[in-house]
């Protein structure tokens, strides 16, 4: 259909005529509008969202605040023009202090006229802490089990790093053992509490049991609690600017790094670990710090499950429309509806899923399956299974077209071939048609990932939250939560963006997200382009 | 040799295995069943949908249930929560209860009424309040209470109780209290009170408030009784006080009504109409709210009047706002819900029900009783009517949308409290009284102003790149310039609108005039560049390959689009300056809007929108303007060169007129993606639900609002189902689009094959 196979040369540039010619590069500019527009979006979010882990240099400012002056250490963010009272433009800039814990506005706005002295101090350090966000200041001391080790002594840093990595350890395993052991045991008490309500076991039983699990959460709660105050027992002073000294332990410090004494590759190096962290790590603080690794993990295990729905309905649809059914007028009219489908909006699809998935089959298993849960439901309330499946629907569609049209580009011939060396007519489509047809579905289905994948508003609707308290799969029987709620990076760059309650330090954040998200959707575009073209190239050689 | 049989052919060879066939008949059921219930699948989707959206549609449905007499004729008709017992009361010293389901009639007597002659009497069904008005002049109440009986965790039946409250003894006036009106809110009381007949008749307001000390609670007081009779025009026949506690309504025999108003600073006459003319009232009721009174005729008109300003600075005064369908002549029974602005009327045995919102007659129907009281049970699921000689029957009433319809939905309401009539979103308010307004119109203006701005900048856009690409560009750049291009319309949506809200919103918030001066200069440098360019000589010109042109205008794109951006604050200190009240003038576009159109100028606006939605929507209408384009035959351009047309005029009379079709069907593709997009919409136009074309506002989308509002709406509630409703609206939309599209598109590809 695309006009690719025209080989002819376009019409000169170098006629004599001049009618009609500025029209002519009016066309040419919207066309230059309109790549400069794709690459310049896509250059936008790979600078903004690759910037956003770059370790900047942290400097000191001296501030003049009234008669008096205010000492701020933190990084630049934006610098911007604001009019003042009479009209004036007057630069401003907005630095990042950090340190949520000793002011609230760890944004800060300063007309540049203010600014007394600035400059970089070596020993300036970013803390990154579990709560409240990053601290910057200065390095006075650590105290490890009762021994003081100054800043300035030659073991210090050594020292630091050692505890550092013995505390991640430490946290790791009261982690598991928060996560992991009392995890399953409070899954054995909710079970216990619906077989006693369903009568599967008699009060006493239920009583005797849950005391049995009851010493067992104790002994575990006892043994985290161990672990904190050995962590406890290690921290670290530090002096914010302005002189005052706070006193941190080391079960809230995650890392600590010297912007300001640091070259170019050990940046990098710095900005790939945060990089790395954001991958795998999961979030804190409202999202605002930590990872997304539970809506990288969100959004892939639904679109997985979203093309396991997908790919067998769609493939059958068009097979049997396209092979068994008889082309007529009906089929005509179901291949438009279903071609009008792709472009029906998918916050339609998303209205549906909920009033049927979840209401309607969601309603229906509680009522027989999950009686005794109720009236808290279980398949009833958005979930992770109703969103593939609403999903697997909106994309239908676009696999049935794609397979559609690979099954009509197999050659007549080839298939009369298969036919005539005795073939019936489901080998003839499972043994030629299907795998010549085989890239034209596979490009069908690719898009439909990358569809889904970059979808947010049906899934609002029908599963995703803004924190997921576990995954859809873990290591806990069943393993496979279908009825859980989940994260999905789409939906958290829209949490992140407007509903994060300090949306200014989300930022980097949103802008890191957004990238990721674009990096997993135009690659699925761009194997499905790939794909596609080297199938024409195929069916090119094979056609007779 | 000896091996004879095998030069002849088994026959057996040539058959085909049974379990191929078998197999093969199997697959194609399969695939047949399987294709077949995918396709019914997708098709379930519209009827689901259609099915949720339907009882909004469906008007109320009445049943009879129960027979019951009480063997006296009610004054007063009164009911608990439930429905399950209504009592009779009838002025005297004892009160009646009948068991909707046992038939038992208990007589029960009213506490402290002995000895007392009744003579007037009122009910307020909200707090189940019989008022009282003695001979002597004394007032006061009582409550009728019921309370469940569980048998077994399970509900059996009511049980009544009757508590009595204060007497106040009147000041002013003389006579016996021949009527009596109670408005109470819990906080605000009043008591309306006619005293004596004829001539000598006055009329008084007492305000009672709860007084006491810290210790010991608080107990009910008398806190002023005022005389209104000189306030009141003519000797009033009927008293109505709201259920807020402050407005009292009288009217009189020539169908004149007073408006009282008792606020902080007193009781004060505000008002007086008539609303039938001569033909003088028969009823007067507060609806739910207490905002609008229903009116009822002598000769079965029915009109709503209602409280508003009719400016922004006017008093608050009545007004009529509806006027319903005559109710006939006959004895006038009235009952309104506890829960929304239904209520029952009727006259002789007809009987309605009616929702003033909408104006509309959910049901009507006839009784085989002449109804001499009727009473509404407090969840609106029953009433019950009762005749003179004290039949009483039970009717369950259907009607779970009784505000929905296709004049709430699609036509202008006059809501309580309006000046008008109104297109209006607001589904959920703060108080517990508050009115759902769901008129779709604002919410379809909404997704059609964003289309129309995203329109405006992605159509020529498109469309020009298209026709380049289409015309001029060489294959092997055609190759990567369109997949490029395709690659955009993959970007997801949340991604853009999050560009579109936290970056270019800010961006451009200060910068408007930069935008204008960018929106001339880019398409006039364009023309300039094209008109000096083929003035060059053609030694130089063909230097150049054909089809490169969109690479040499890039630089001077740039350097235009730097110079308008700069050009901006000059532009801006010159032309949009503001006058603030002080007189200082101050160059400043934001300021300057409002200043001069009088319609806002927000941040998240309908400018922002139409650039970033441009990113969504040039891409469909490209891929397929450009398809079109390409697709018309390579003999017609060739013809045309051939008799000596340029190129461009090969573009402008070959290529476009018989593509025309195509980029029609182009345009109506990108129309649907632009009406249905969600998140741009959600995030980027503040979603305020406003219907002005101003470029520099936001707007609230069919889709955005069901985005947002559906996770918090009930299910099965009229917001759940106009949200439905709206998706259906939204469907219907772009369906019909994309089928006109397809439908044009193969037409067109017929068309290019006979050519």
């Amino acid at each position: 259909m695309t006009s690719d196979s025209q080989k002819t040369e376009p019409f000169a540039t170098t006629g004599r005529s001049r009618k009609g010619e500025p029209l002519v590069w009016l066309t040419a500019a919207g066309l230059a509008i309109g790549v400069v527009m794709a690459l310049g979006l896509f250059l936008l979010i790979l600078v903004k969202g690759a910037s956003s882990f770059w370790p900047k240099r942290i400097e000191s400012f001296e501030l003049r605040k009234g008669d008096s002056s205010e000492q701020v250490s933190g990084f630049i963010t934006q610098t911007r023009e604001r009019k003042d009272a009479e009209g004036k433009a007057v630069e401003e800039i907005q630095i990042f202090r950090g340190n949520k814990d000793l002011s609230a506005d760890t944004f800060l706005y300063a007309d540049t006229r203010d600014i007394i002295a600035r400059n970089i101090s070596k020993n300036t350090l970013l803390i990154e802490r579990l709560t409240y966000g990053p601290a910057i200041g200065e390095a006075v001391a650590i105290t490890q089990g009762g021994t003081r080790i100054a800043a300035e002594a030659a073991n210090f840093r050594s020292a630091l790093n050692e505890i550092l990595e013995k505390s991640e350890e430490m946290r790791s395993e009261i982690l598991h053992i928060e996560r992991k052991e009392i995890g399953k045991v409070s899954v054995a008490m909710e079970k216990l509490q619906r077989d006693e309500k369903a009568k599967r076991k008699s009060t006493e039983q239920a009583t005797r049991e849950r005391a049995t699990l009851q010493v067992e959460y104790d002994k575990l709660k006892a043994q985290a609690t161990e672990l904190e105050q050995k962590l406890n027992t290690n921290t670290l002073t530090y002096r914010v600017a302005g002189g005052r000294e706070v006193t941190a332990s080391f079960s809230q410090l995650l890392s600590i790094f010297a912007p300001n004494q640091t070259g170019f590759f050990e940046r990098l190096g710095e900005s790939f670990r945060r990089a790395w962290h954001f991958l795998i790590e999961e979030p804190r603080e409202a999202n605002t710090e930590g990872g997304v690794f539970p809506a990288i993990f969100g959004t892939v295990v639904m679109t997985l499950v979203m093309s396991l729905f997908v790919t067998p309905f769609g493939v059958i649809a068009a097979i049997y429309l396209r092979e068994y059914a008889k082309q007529g007028f009906m089929v005509r009219i179901v291949r438009i509806c279903v071609n009008n489908l792709a472009g029906v909006p998918s916050i339609v699809f998303g209205v549906f899923g909920l009033a049927f998935f979840v209401y309607f089959v969601g309603g229906a298993i509680d009522r027989n399956l999950y009686h005794e849960a109720l009236p808290t439901p279980t398949f009833g309330t958005p979930g992770i299974l109703w969103a593939s499946l609403t999903l697997a629907l909106l994309t239908l569609p676009v696999v049935i077209v794609a397979t559609e049209e690979a099954l009509s580009a197999v050659p007549r011939g080839v298939r009369e071939a298969a036919l005539a060396c005795g073939a019936s007519k489901w080998q003839a489509i499972q043994r030629v048609v299907l795998p010549a047809s085989l890239p034209g579905i596979l490009t069908g289905v690719i898009l439909a990932m990358a569809r889904g994948a970059g979808e947010v508003a049906p899934l609002m609707l029908v599963g995703v939250v803004k924190l997921a308290p576990s995954l859809p799969i873990d290591d806990i029987a069943p393993f496979i939560h279908a009825e859980r709620k989940f994260m999905h990076l789409g939906f958290h760059i829209y949490d992140l963006g407007f509903q994060s309650p300090d949306a200014e330090a989300a930022k980097p954040f949103v802008y890191a997200t957004a990238l990721l998200l674009i990096v997993v959707v135009v690659t699925l575009n761009l194997a499905a382009i790939l794909i596609r073209n080297r199938l024409k190239k195929r069916f090119a050689v094979s056609s007779f | 040799m000896s091996d004879d049989k095998s030069s002849i052919p088994d026959p057996k060879r040539f058959e085909v295995s049974k379990a191929t066939l078998w197999f093969d008949h199997f697959m194609g059921w399969a695939i047949r069943f399987g294709g077949i219930s995918v396709i019914i699948a997708v098709f379930g989707i519209f009827y689901f949908i259609g099915k949720e959206v339907l009882p909004l549609f469906q008007s109320g449905k009445v049943e009879e249930n129960i027979k019951v007499s009480a063997e006296v004729a009610p004054l007063i008709l009164g009911v608990d929560e439930w429905g399950e017992m209504p009592f009779f009361y009838s002025a005297g010293k004892s009160i009646i209860f009948v068991d909707g389901k046992s038939r038992e009639r208990t007589e029960m007597q009213v506490p402290g009424l002995e000895g007392l002659e009744i003579t007037a009497c009122s009910y307020d069904p909200v707090n189940r309040r019989v008022a009282l008005g003695l001979s002597d002049g004394r007032v006061g109440s009582f409550i009728v209470g019921y309370q469940r009986i569980f048998e077994n965790g399970e509900a059996k039946g009511v049980k009544p109780t009757l508590t009595a409250e204060p007497w106040f003894q009147m000041k002013s006036g003389a006579g016996a209290i021949s009527e009596i009106a109670y408005g109470d809110d819990g906080a605000a009381r009043v008591i309306a009170v006619k005293r004596g007949m004829g001539e000598t008749c006055s009329v008084e307001i007492l305000r009672l408030g709860m007084k006491g000390g810290l210790i010991g609670g608080k107990k009910l007081a008398l806190l002023a009784e005022v005389d209104v009779t000189a306030q009141i025009a003519g000797e009033p026949e009927m008293l109505c006080a709201s259920q807020n506690g402050s407005i009292v309504l009288a009217a009189n025999a020539k169908g004149e009504v007073t408006y009282l108003l008792a606020d902080s600073s007193g009781i004060s006459k505000r008002q007086v109409f008539t609303p039938f003319g001569e033909s003088g009232l028969a009823e007067i009721d507060f609806l739910f709210g207490g905002v609008s009174a229903i009116l009822t005729a002598k000769d079965g008109r029915q009109q709503q009047w209602s409280l508003y300003r009719s400016s922004e600075d006017a008093e608050r005064l009545f007004g009529m706002t509806k006027e319903f369908p005559s109710i006939g002549s006959g004895k006038k029974v009235f009952a309104k819900s506890q829960r929304n602005r239904t209520f029952l009327t009727g006259a002789g045995s007809e009987l309605s029900i009616r929702h003033s919102t909408s104006g509309a007659v959910r049901w009507e129907g006839k009784t085989d009783i002449e109804p001499a009281a009727a009473i509404l049970d407090a969840k609106g699921e029953s009433f019950w009517i009762a005749s003179t000689s004290g039949e009483a029957r039970k009717y369950e009433i259907k009607d779970h949308h009784p505000d929905a319809g296709w004049e709430a939905f699609f036509g202008k309401v006059w809501y309580e409290g309006g000046a008008e009539p109104v297109y209006q979103w607001q589904s959920t308010g703060g108080t517990g009284d508050f009115e759902a307004k769901f008129s779709l119109m604002p919410l379809i203006f909404g997704s059609l102003k964003g289309t129309a701005y995203a329109l405006l900048f992605s159509i020529p856009v498109a469309l020009l790149a298209a026709i380049f690409s289409a015309a001029f560009l060489p294959a092997d750049v055609k190759r990567i310039v369109k997949p490029t291009l395709e690659i955009m319309s993959s970007l997801p949506s949340v991604v853009l609108g999050f560009l579109a809200g936290l970056w270019l919103a800010p961006l451009l918030e200060n910068s408007v005039p930069s935008v204008i001066m960018l929106v001339l200069f880019i398409p006039a440098t364009a023309l300039l560049i094209g008109f000096f360019w083929c003035r060059t000589p053609l030694s130089f010109r063909n230097r150049f390959g054909g089809g490169t042109e969109w690479m040499i205008v890039l630089p001077f794109l740039a350097l235009a689009a730097w110079l308008a951006w700069s050009l901006g604050p000059v532009v801006e200190k010159i032309f949009f300056i503001y006058t603030d009240p002080s007189g200082a003038k101050i160059a400043d576009f934001r300021l300057w809007w409002p200043q001069v159109t009088g319609t806002r100028f927000e941040q998240r606006n309908s400018l922002v929108l139409g650039f970033i939605m441009g990113f969504a929507v040039i891409p469909v209408i490209f891929t397929i303007a450009e398809d079109a384009l390409s697709n018309v035959p390579k003999n017609l351009t060739a013809a045309a060169s051939a008799l000596g047309a340029n190129r461009w005029q090969v573009v402008w009379t070959v290529m476009l007129p018989v593509a025309s079709s195509g980029i029609f069907s182009a345009l109506m593709i990108g129309f649907g993606r632009a009406v249905g997009e969600t998140m741009v919409m959600v995030m980027a136009t503040g979603n305020t639900p406003i219907t002005e074309w101003n470029l520099f506002s936001g707007m609230r989308t069919l889709s955005a609002n069901i985005a947002v509002e559906l996770p918090e709406a009930p299910v099965g509630s009229t917001h759940y189902r106009t949200l439905f409703l709206g998706a259906v609206v939204l469907f219907a939309m772009t369906f019909v689009m994309n089928t006109i599209a397809e439908i044009l598109r193969q037409r067109l590809r017929e068309k290019n094959k006979l050519v």
